[in-house]
């Protein structure tokens, strides 16, 4: 994932280097030191890599959720300051359209719920709570962010690429909430943080190496 | 490991207490002097050096 | 929208002289390139060069744990590979104190950290549920999760000084977040709030670092850690536990033995007399009692001397002579008895009678010699003799109790410092720094570990 792939300039062997910035490693076949030229070595100790675009999701993976199984039918990409997450949209049994968000691997899967009287931006600070369902929801996330990309069926039409503001609220039982403000009306998405073991994936994204 | 040392230091100190208490120890001492010969015994009232050990009393209100 | 590997350029470092294969050697910040063949050393101007001596400048210190190794952590059975690195800083009392991160990543089950300070280790994932209270973490108190109760250990600014590798967001030199921790060792409870945008809660296991070099097959040892850390679990818990416990049964069993001491004590008196003693007669009051039995086992004798003395004192000679064996066992007594009113008020000083233990008397017939002292002037004294045997003490009981508590108290002492080293870190050190920043405990707030 991490690792860089070349050829040895001298001898032609593959090589590896072990990591995003990684600037020397030595071929086994004819020992030569072998440097990268690409890295920026100015900002080496100062940023990190961009990370590799690695969700492990692709289009047509398949899942399990609570008592039913899902298909991955579509995708958004999203960008913020500091990085980017999926959201897959999902087709559930019974042609249920759903949310499967990941963020550098961290799951959740959410649901479209209407509500009355969902609180503004300003409103939503960080560290507030709601209760909606009769579940104490906290705001633990505000993120700035836009559509970076678009792959395969989504359930609305493509939208302008503007900066939205984008709440995630959590419980104290792995209770997930998303506040959408991409309209003027807020919108309200509820479900569940899941591990990854529990959704079952199948048909998953391969990596080179794992 | 420890707790196994403890338990048999404190066994040995309740043996001692068994010991002390069933022996009559205190934690003074007594002058015991030497034994005192037949003779002598049989003389009562007198006093004789020989008893001796006796520290007397000077003063004190 | 499949991604690329990202493409990468390279070249070799190739001896000029001879164009065969070369090694780096580095010494301190200087990268040498020598030629294994010719050992002639690369100039510092080829461009290959250049780049390891840039980022050999860039990079002082490679981490501990080298980027692109692979294992499992400690508990886990999921493969992940150290992507990447990052040292943080925070500053208390103007002293700044710094530890190492590093990220694993598993392309399918996601990210763990670990942490490292002074040889301490924990790994530690993001949390997906919050724990109790207010949801914007404190500065004091505690905090239930997961069934503990995590008590608030330090706020302080962490501030990122060196970044190696990927993060899950683009961390840069110079960014900060508001750190929050809380223990329950050997746990941790920790949080992050990012200038109003966004707070992350994580939970942080404590680690011993073998067990770390071990799952990711690291050579050599983990460093020793030093002092106390926030979340180390006390050795001295179980142990503290089982020393009480185990004192709680002896203490149980000595009181039985006393007990039973004072019950089966007879105290029986095996001879009472009185006699009379006037000072003033010149000629040698000494006497002699008639024989008296000190049956049973041998046992410790008591020798009451009770008198009628009016401001006086006596001295009085004993002897206890055991008439078989000849064994003469002596004792001197002083009695003294003072009394009056002075400004209204009465006062006494001393008492009319005396006791004394005499320890270890054989069974046996024995009578005593007395002989009595006192001041020439002295009136005439009546005093009374009484010899009780088989009198119980509960002197050895005492002395056991004590003997048995100090090993428990000693332990309880050395967990106590345990806790305290580990609470003069937090912001709610030793007293005397209570709610300011944490004193300066141990001195390593310098950067950790060199390679």
């Amino acid at each position: 994932m991490s690792s860089r792939t070349a050829n040895c300039p001298n001898c032609g062997a593959p090589l590896t280097y072990r990591w995003s910035s990684s600037v020397q490693t030595v071929c086994e076949h004819c020992r030569s030191v072998v440097v990268r030229t690409d890295v920026d070595l100015k900002k080496v100790g100062v940023v990190a890599d961009l990370p590799l675009e690695g969700s492990p999701i692709q289009l047509f993976t398949e899942g399990h959720y609570r008592d039913k199984n899902f298909i991955v039918a579509g995708r958004i990409l999203y960008q913020f300051e500091q990085g980017t997450w999926n959201e897959w949209h999902i087709v559930l049994d019974g042609g249920i359209d759903g949310w499967l968000s990941d963020a550098q691997n961290e799951f959740a899967i959410s649901f479209p719920v209407a509500m009355a009287k969902l609180p503004s931006e300003e409103q939503a600070a960080l560290g507030k709570s709601f209760t909606w369902n009769e579940t104490r929801f906290t705001v633990v996330s505000r993120t700035l962010a836009h559509y970076a990309g678009v792959e395969g069926e989504l359930p609305f039409e493509y939208w302008d690429k503007e900066d939205v503001t984008f709440i995630d609220l959590r419980s104290d039982r792995s209770d997930f909430a998303t506040l959408d403000y991409s309209d003027d009306a807020p919108a309200l998405y509820i479900g569940t943080a899941v591990e990854f073991e529990e959704l079952r994936l199948r048909n998953l994204r391969r990596f080179e190496g794992w | 490991m420890m707790t196994r040392i403890y338990l048999l230091y404190g066994l040995l100190a309740l043996g001692f207490m068994g010991t002390a208490q069933y022996r009559g120890w205190r934690l003074s001492s007594l002058n015991e002097a030497h034994i005192v010969p037949k003779s002598v015994r049989d003389n009562p009232g007198s006093y004789r050096p020989v008893y001796g050990g006796f520290r007397h009393f000077t003063g004190g209100k | 929208m499949a991604d690329q590997r990202p493409a990468v350029s390279v070249r070799s470092v190739n001896c000029p002289n001879c164009g065969a294969a070369t090694a780096v050697r580095t010494f301190g910040h200087a990268v040498n390139v020598v030629c294994m063949s010719c050992r002639s050393i690369l100039d510092a101007k080829d461009p290959g060069v250049t780049i390891l001596q840039k980022y050999r400048d860039a990079v002082p210190r490679e981490p501990l744990i080298p980027l692109g190794s692979r294992g499992t952590l400690p508990g886990e059975t999921i493969q992940r590979e150290v992507v990447g690195f990052q040292v943080r800083e925070i500053i208390v009392d103007h002293i700044p104190y710094q530890w190492r991160e590093y990220l694993l990543f598993n392309p399918y089950h996601g990210f763990r950290y670990l942490t490292e300070y002074a040889g301490h280790w924990n790994v530690v994932s993001t949390l997906r549920s919050l724990p109790d209270g207010d949801h914007l973490p404190g500065n004091s108190g505690t905090r239930g999760f997961d069934g503990q109760q995590f008590a608030h250990f330090q706020t302080a600014t962490a501030k990122t000084v060196f970044v190696l590798g990927e993060f899950p967001w683009q961390v840069r030199v110079g960014d900060t977040v508001t750190a929050v921790d809380y223990v329950a060792p050997p746990r941790m409870l920790s949080a992050e709030v990012t200038s109003g945008q966004e707070v992350t809660w994580s939970l942080g296991q404590y680690t011993p670092g073998a067990e770390i070099w071990k799952g990711l097959g690291l050579p050599g040892s983990a460093p020793n850690p030093e002092g106390v850390f926030a979340d180390q679990p006390s050795p001295y818990v179980t142990v503290t536990r089982r020393m009480w416990r185990n004192a709680a049964w002896l203490l149980a069993a000595a009181t039985l033995l006393w007990i039973f001491h004072l019950a089966s004590a007879r105290s029986r008196q095996v001879f009472t007399q009185a006699f009379r003693y006037d000072p003033r007669q010149i000629q040698d009051a000494s006497l002699v009692t008639p024989l008296f039995e000190i049956d049973g086992r041998q046992s410790a004798v008591r020798v009451e001397t009770q008198t009628d003395l009016d401001n006086q004192w006596i001295g009085v000679g004993y002897a206890l002579v055991n008439d078989g064996t000849g064994q003469s066992f002596e004792f001197a007594r002083e009695v003294s008895f003072y009394a009056g009113v002075e400004d209204g008020e009465s006062w006494t000083e001393g008492s009319r009678s005396d006791s004394v233990t005499l320890p270890t008397i054989p069974p046996g017939r024995y009578f005593l010699r007395i002989e009595p002292e006192g001041e020439r002037i002295g009136k005439p004294v009546e005093y009374r003799v009484n010899v009780i045997e088989d009198v119980a003490t509960s002197l050895w009981y005492l002395i056991t109790v004590l003997l048995v508590m100090v090993p428990p108290i000693v332990t309880s002492i050395r967990a106590s410092g345990f806790e305290s080293r580990r609470w003069a870190e937090s912001d709610h050190g030793s007293a005397g720094s209570s709610d300011e920043d944490a004193d300066d405990a141990d001195d390593d707030g310098e950067d950790g570990d060199d390679d």
